[in-house]
């Protein structure tokens, strides 16, 4: 990693690959995720108080996205970071990393479906019926906890991804 | 910090109290006792960083299965941070605590998460020496 053989003009800032961002970037995906759940929650336990004053309430229907995205956030960061990039594994038998890449596929595809499922119960449920904005609320807080569950998931795979390079560089 | 020992510990029971009274205080003024989960959720905020510390070598570079449950418990305590904070502004959002009941408990709980952080630094830093 000296600085002849790096490709950019401008070099990658010291503080990016440390350990300590490193393990703020695991908080803050937690944080997210927890935000996530609780704008979720939030949705669910306004749809039940006496401020709700439609006749739409969150039903199972509007957790389903928000499953789904949650278990492609689970697979995607369960894969092994290091079994992606080749398949030179000896122990590991043949095909590793492709089987590696399928199932970060079916991960990447309940994450993309719970948000464009987050999106569908938000026009089906709440636009396409012209519902006004106390009550149309509901159906916002369902896109934004699913993209907060895509957006925590990609600080996630982001900070797992900079601890190898530290690794690498201790390693060397 | 070996130094102010005696001081440290005096005004983090102090700020501990307060923390305390306000979360009480937000309670009992309105008699309703939902935010008291904000403490349990503060006090159970950095027990998945705890058992997941014991569970794994941080300094096995070699394999990277130890920082995968240190990281899970990371993740874990980052949840439970903010949920400390979610949790009052979901009561207030939906009526069912006021609003200044739940400024007072995320304000007391923060200062209760805020002790117990800065205890377990100061009672490290007593460990490496």
């Amino acid at each position: 990693m000296s600085s002849e053989e790096r490709l950019f003009r401008f070099g990658k800032p010291a503080w990016l690959s440390s350990v300590q961002t490193r393990n703020a970037g695991v908080y803050l995906a937690g944080g997210l995720f927890s935000l996530a759940f609780y704008i979720l929650l939030d949705s669910a336990v306004w749809s039940a108080s006496p401020r709700n004053a439609s006749h739409l309430h969150v039903n199972f229907v509007d957790w389903l996205p928000f499953i789904f995205s949650s278990l492609g956030m689970l697979i995607i960061n369960s894969v092994e970071k290091s079994r992606l990039a080749s398949d030179s594994f000896s122990y590991s038998g043949s095909g590793v990393a492709w089987k590696a890449r399928v199932v970060l596929f079916l991960g990447f595809a309940a994450l993309a479906g719970g948000m464009a499922g987050g999106v569908t119960v938000f026009v089906l449920k709440f636009v396409v019926p012209g519902v006004g904005m106390p009550a149309l609320g509901m159906g916002v807080e369902n896109v934004v906890a699913n993209a907060l569950v895509g957006v925590s998931t990609v600080v996630l795979w982001v900070s797992q991804n900079m601890e190898d390079e530290y690794a690498y560089n201790l390693a060397l | 910090m070996p130094t102010a020992g005696l001081k440290t510990i005096i005004a983090l029971s102090f700020v501990l109290a307060l923390g305390f009274l306000l979360v009480i205080l937000s309670c009992a003024l309105y008699s309703k006792y939902h935010p008291l989960l904000v403490v349990a959720t503060y006090v159970l905020a950095p027990v998945p960083n705890w058992i997941c510390s014991h569970c794994a070598n941080p300094d096995d570079f070699v394999e990277s299965s130890g920082a995968a449950i240190l990281d899970l418990g990371r993740f874990c305590t980052g949840f439970l941070v903010v949920m400390g904070i979610a949790l009052p502004v979901v009561l207030a959002h939906s009526g069912i605590i006021t609003t200044a009941a739940a400024v007072m408990s995320v304000v007391g709980g923060l200062l209760i998460y805020g002790t117990i952080v800065s205890f377990a630094t100061f009672f490290q830093e007593e460990q490496e020496f």
